[in-house]
């Protein structure tokens, strides 16, 4: 109840114009001017991701691609979630301000002109850096179809007509037919065409006042967006966008016409989901029906090319209903995704980081099982940097297990052939209970998790579709085994998805555990998920909504009170996104008081630092590195008992007040000094960590004159030197001795 | 090393509980997991007076995920209880044929004095920290959804028990009709109970002190002092005020959100919290004993003692029979003469017992019905049977079943009535055959110790029973003229024999 009474207060002050000391002479730590616009500091962010892929520094070529290519998709969900909000609250007439003071229809404003400024920014960095830059390293992105060799026209021309042509659907639009659906996030190519003379029948049907119809084609998506053509006169390997392929040959689609212009376009459509739980008779149903009305969203944002007709462009922004600031103008091919798959390409291994392969846990190396292993230690994984198998490991061989009575798991986003789910299904066709809780409202993966509801309740496993209202953001797994002692539960309890292919990506920790207290825990969080009541306590776990906000703010307001005291206290925190206004007030009272505050944020960051009298203590850095830093780490100083806390959750009011999230307390002395060891090398990576500035800004470390320190590299290199060292075959060769024969004895 | 995985299953008024144990000798009782399911079937029954199909439809769907639960840890072994629900429902018959059918589970309906037996049970299994806590005046406060059980303890002895048809949800479901009539809802529930309060003070605490206080049984005493204090603790009369009023000016909506329940559920909590304090004030209570623990605790308790795995700290059964002999001291009953009889009668019990496969608990109810074999005395000595069977029949004695109490009002009732043959017995007694029997058998046992005192002059200085073939040798030590005895043991000669086939013989040894 305290967290609630504190959030309206906080929403009232935040809704305040000054930041005037309150009547005890503290501080106004919830004046809007002492935080950030979430939305504008998300752009903060996908600029850092952008500055990679323009450091040409240290950033391989090849990689810098990949940064950019990530920018792009980071934007596409952007528009469709964050800025389809925004529009939604201004339809709605909202005028409510956020905690920075700005209404909806501010923020969409302030974000529009940012966004253009870094899409201008985001072809700038492809035309004139990495095109050129990719063109010297023997790569040749054409720009169009116009200059080919004789060897790649005629290649073209084959493809074009096996490949292409089957599965183009070009649409001429008339009064008969109106304007077709334009799925979200394809690219497509719209044309004004004009009839042919003497084909005065189509004059007829089609008739506009200056001849002139519109016609479109989607770029279709089963086909590769880069097609490979012969090399370059010069022995330079060549590329060309599959756009300009079907422009090439445009012409050939509409026969009895002449085609004006043509020009490449894009939308993105609101794709948020409005589900009404509270009616929904089955979940599963009517994210179905909710997923197929995506398709039909309001369109947000409309990318065309630089140099579009204005005809062309007259036409979808009346059909498309889009405002002037919601068209951007590409200097370059859109959706810049593409680039990705630019970086896929065979060959060019100068020109990117050597592959990692993720260590093996030393811990599970000469165990005969993963149980046998966890009974012995608890076990703390760190991931990319070692191997996500152990995870499948457990679950696998819990699968398999006579002894297992029991599985369970929550699962937010899996791979596509998730090891996981297959070892799931096999559980439960041996006669486990199998209980799997599929978040189906997991944003962008419905469809995926449905198909897997579907496929594990088909195997028999019991299926939770989710908490109504809340979505299960929580990576936890429980194994029940009978053992001689009794039964006895492991646990796994991580900050990253249940997903072998992210797991290879993304910056995560695990811990394996048997401890009974999380043990009991474990199955209280399963029981709530389940529908009953949750526990009068919990030993060990911190779980939100109800518990989390309420623990981390007791955490920080100690802290506060051990600095008051004239103790050290500091906090050092790791997290993806810090913008709960409750949490940041209370981390500027903490600074206030003396309270020394280090934080990594990867994305969003709204507290603001160097704020005087309020923020001085406050430091805060984001590493955008090769691997997605997704881990979540607190350290309490707590007076020198150090505490630290690993989980699911960011300091985000949607983490804290809308998710079931847990996290985790990491108990074992030698497991401390390695969460220690984490955080303090990232804490000082000079390589990949930008630095919020007071002024809002990030800037990177100078590095002249440092040792230079990347933290993903060396806990890389630190994975590897933990692993025993395998005998190698002649130290395996071991001479031993015969038995002596025994000597008989003379007669 | 053997370990038994047993399940309990609470099936309340306004909760279905399940908590799963691990039972071992050597560690005794480990909750492995608690679940709880909100289902007011209370509502139904105080109100209804039955359960309605829908509340059964749900509690069978309830009971089919616990069915889950069970196989997730591998139950072997479980017992599902049911309280005033059930036990008041007209329809309990149906209902728990009902829900067998659709589970597989079957339910154990508990009458008012099991239930409180397995909560106090469930206290007990805190082994010494009870034993201590109980050397002073202590009462032992069971709040459900149905009824308010109060049982005293004095020197380690439980003194009375008493139940008070005011629960939480009854008493919610009472004044539902007119509470918006006051802004004081919580007066109104203080007056409900003073009248109750008042009553019990006067019966029962005339030369009391009762110092400390236990509450349990609910769902909601642990809930209510979840964020107050951890679970398992002492509390002072001063703390528990404290928290006494910012519970009661939290506003329904705070306590929900601090609670972490709903606000209709928060109506159930004002009544017992207000009893709570009613109860600390008026008994003059210092401190509180919060040991939160539930009735699922009691029922692993009592299976684990009865399959040999737990070793109970605390003699239960000694409890049962200091409650049967308060309420023979309350009806005046002759001490002498019971305390013969009892003896009497356990001699005569230990040496047929074997041929006869009685059992302990057959013992038990027996020195039981010893006591209170004259108590109807204190309302009519011309019909004392009927007398002291109606009695028994209203007189909660914890740690009895509806049954063992029928038994034992039989026993009582046909010691000195006539007992006639299964059929009319039955009608009226509602005893099946087997219990039919077992009545015969004590009852036996009762006349024949029964007259060795028949004229209450404890004529009789030692008994010695001896089974000699067919034959029952009772050799009484006595000095004193025994010809009124001997002439009604002769009496009673017969019915003994053709229950048992033994002929009994008395025989006199004079004791100087």
């Amino acid at each position: 109840m305290a967290s609630k009474i504190n959030e309206k207060e906080s929403v009232k002050t935040a809704g305040a114009k000054t930041g005037k000391p309150g009547k005890s002479g503290e501080p106004d730590y919830g004046a809007p001017s002492n935080f950030c616009n979430r939305e504008l500091s998300w752009l903060l962010f996908d600029r850092r991701c952008l500055s990679e892929a323009r450091d040409r520094q240290i950033v391989p070529l090849f990689e810098r691609l990949k940064f950019l290519s990530i920018t792009a998709s980071n934007l596409d969900e952007f528009f469709m979630v964050r800025i389809a909000s925004l529009k939604d609250q201004v339809h709605a007439g909202y005028k409510g301000v956020d905690i920075a003071g700005m209404t909806p229809e501010q923020q969409l404003q302030a974000l529009s002109v940012k966004v253009h400024e870094f899409v201008h920014e985001q072809y700038n960095t492809y035309s004139r850096m990495l095109v050129p830059a990719l063109g010297k390293a023997g790569l040749v992105v054409l720009q169009d179809a116009t200059n080919l060799t004789d060897e790649q026209s005629a290649y073209l021309d084959q493809y074009f007509e096996r490949s292409v042509y089957p599965v183009l659907t070009p649409m001429a639009l008339d009064s008969s037919r109106p304007f077709p659906l334009v799925r979200n996030k394809t690219l497509n190519i719209g044309a004004l065409i004009s009839p042919k003379d003497g084909s005065e029948e189509l004059v007829k049907k089609g008739k506009k006042k200056d001849g002139l119809e519109f016609a479109t084609v989607q770029v279709p998506s089963v086909l590769p967006r880069i097609v490979e053509l012969p090399r370059m006169a010069d022995g330079r390997r060549a590329v060309i966008l599959l756009e300009e392929v079907i422009r090439r040959y445009i012409g050939t689609l509409f026969q009895h016409y002449d085609v004006i212009c043509t020009a490449a376009y894009r939308i993105e459509r609101n794709a948020d989901l409005t589900l009404d739980e509270e009616e929904a008779e089955d979940l599963l149903v009517e994210i179905q029906k909710q997923l197929k009305k995506r398709q039909w969203g309001e369109v947000i944002r409309l990318e065309v090319e630089e140099n579009i007709d204005k005809r062309l462009l007259k036409i979808l922004r009346k059909e498309f209903g889009t405002g002037e600031d919601d068209i951007y103008f590409a200097g370059g091919p859109l959706d810049l995704t593409f680039c990705m798959k630019l970086y896929g390409l065979d060959g060019f291994d100068e020109y990117k980081t050597p592959k990692y392969t993720p260590a093996p846990v030393p811990e599970f190396m000469n165990a005969p099982d993963v149980f046998a292993a966890i009974r012995k230690q608890n076990i703390l994984v760190h991931h990319p940097y070692m191997s996500f198998d152990p995870v499948v490991d457990f679950v696998r061989q819990a699968a398999v297990d006579p002894d297992v009575l029991a599985i369970k798991q929550t699962l937010y986003r899996v791979s596509g052939n998730s090891p996981i789910i297959a070892a799931l299904a096999k559980a439960a066709d041996n006669g486990k209970q199998v209980c799997v809780l599929v978040e189906l409202k997991a944003r962008f993966d419905e469809e995926n998790n449905i198909a897997w509801a579907k496929m594990l309740e088909k195997a028999g496993c019991h299926v939770i579709y989710g908490l109504l209202g809340l979505k299960v953001h929580s990576k936890i797994t429980m194994v029940v085994r009978r053992e001689e002692e009794g039964i006895r539960r492991y646990v796994h309890l991580g900050t990253g998805n249940y997903n072998d292919s992210t797991a290879r990506l993304y910056t995560d920790c695990g811990l394996f555990t048997c401890d009974a207290a999380i043990g009991e825990d474990a199955t209280a969080v399963f029981n709530m998920l389940s529908g009953y009541s949750e526990p009068d306590r919990w030993n060990k776990l911190i779980v939100a909504p109800i518990w989390m906000k309420k623990r981390f703010l007791a955490m920080i307001r100690r802290e506060e009170e051990f600095a008051k005291a004239g103790r050290e206290a500091f906090i050092r925190a790791k997290m993806n996104s810090l913008c709960d206004p409750v949490i940041i007030k209370a981390l500027y009272e903490a600074s206030h008081y003396g309270v020394k505050i280090e934080l990594l944020v990867r994305g969003i960051c709204c507290l603001k630092v160097g704020i005087p009298g309020i923020s001085e203590n406050i430091s805060v850095r984001s590493i955008v590195g090769n691997f997605l830093e997704h881990s979540r780490i607190f350290w309490f100083h707590n007076d020198g008992d150090d505490e630290f806390y690993m989980g699911s959750a960011d300091w985000m009011p949607r983490n804290l007040d809308k998710r079931v999230e847990i996290v985790f307390p990491v108990e074992d002395e030698r497991l401390k000094k390695e969460v220690a060891h984490i955080l303090n090398t990232e804490f000082e990576d000079n390589v990949k960590a930008h630095i919020l500035q007071p002024d809002g800004s990030y800037q990177k470390i100078d590095k002249r004159g440092k040792v230079l320190v990347n933290s993903q590299e060396q806990f890389c290199v630190e994975a590897w030197a933990r692993v025993p060292k395998l005998p190698t075959p002649l130290e395996e060769r071991r001479f031993t001795p015969a038995e002596p024969v025994a000597e008989e004895e003379e007669p | 090393m053997a370990v038994t995985v047993f399940a309990a299953i609470d099936i309340g008024s306004y909760n279905v509980s399940i908590e799963v144990f691990e039972l071992t000798k050597k560690s005794g009782l480990r909750s492995l997991t608690r679940v709880r399911k909100a289902l007011e079937l209370g509502k139904d029954t105080f109100s209804l007076k039955k359960i309605s199909m829908e509340r059964l439809e749900e509690l069978t769907d309830i009971l089919n995920d616990y069915k889950r639960i069970m196989k997730e840890f591998g139950v072997t072994a479980y017992r599902a209880c049911a309280k005033s629900a059930f036990r008041e429902a007209k329809n309990r018959y149906l209902a728990v044929d009902h829900i067998r059918r659709a589970t597989g589970i079957t339910i154990d309906v508990l009458s008012n004095s099991e239930q409180r037996f397995l909560g106090y049970k469930s206290i007990a299994s805190r082994g010494e920290e009870f034993q201590k806590f109980i050397e002073k005046g202590t009462a032992i406060v069971d709040v459900g959804g149905g009824s308010i059980q109060i049982s005293l303890f004095d020197n380690d002895s439980l003194v009375t028990t008493q139940n008070l048809v005011l629960g939480s949800l009854r008493v919610r479901q009472r004044l539902s009709s007119f509470e918006r009539e006051t802004t004081h809802y919580d007066v109104l529930v203080e007056q409900l109970f003073r009248k109750e309060i008042s009553s019990f003070k006067r019966m029962y605490l005339k030369n009391r002190s009762i110092v400390n206080i236990i509450l349990v049984g609910d769902y909601f005493t642990n809930l209510i002092f979840q964020n107050k204090s951890d679970l398992n603790k002492l509390e002072t009369r001063e703390e528990f005020m404290k928290w006494y009023d910012h519970f009661m000016k939290s506003s329904p909506a705070d306590l929900a959100e601090e609670l972490g329940i709903s606000s209709d559920m928060v109506s159930v909590l004002i009544p017992m919290a207000v009893l709570y304090r009613k109860l600390i004030e008026e008994l003059h209570v210092e401190m509180i004993w919060l040991p939160g623990i539930q009735l699922t605790d009691g029922v692993a308790y009592d299976y684990g003692e009865k399959n040999g795995i737990i070793r109970a700290s605390h003699d239960f059964e000694k409890d049962i029979v200091m409650s049967a002999k308060n309420m023979a001291s309350r009806y005046s009953s002759n001490k002498a003469h019971t305390e013969m009889l009892v003896m009497a009668a356990g001699k005569i019990f230990d040496v047929v017992k074997k041929s006869a496969e009685l059992s302990p608990r057959d013992r038990l109810l027996l020195e039981v019905a010893c006591y209170l074999h004259d108590c109807g005395k204190y309302i009519s000595l011309v019909n004392v049977a009927d007398c002291s069977y109606n009695i028994i029949m209203s007189t909660e004695i914890i740690g009895l079943s509806d049954r063992e109490r029928r038994i034992i009002a039989n026993v009582v009732k046909y010691n000195t009535a006539e007992l006639t043959y299964y059929r009319d017995v039955a009608e009226s007694d509602l005893l099946d055959t087997d219990d039919y029997m077992l009545v015969c058998q004590l009852v036996a046992i009762m006349r024949l110790a029964n007259c060795l005192d028949q004229s209450y002059m404890q004529k009789m200085k030692s008994l010695s029973v001896v089974k000699k073939e067919k034959e029952l040798i009772l050799t009484v030590g006595s000095d004193d003229d025994y010809t009124l005895e001997r002439g009604i043991f002769r009496e009673n000669v017969d019915f003994f024999e053709e229950i048992f086939d033994l002929r009994p013989i008395l025989k006199m040894k004079k004791k100087r």
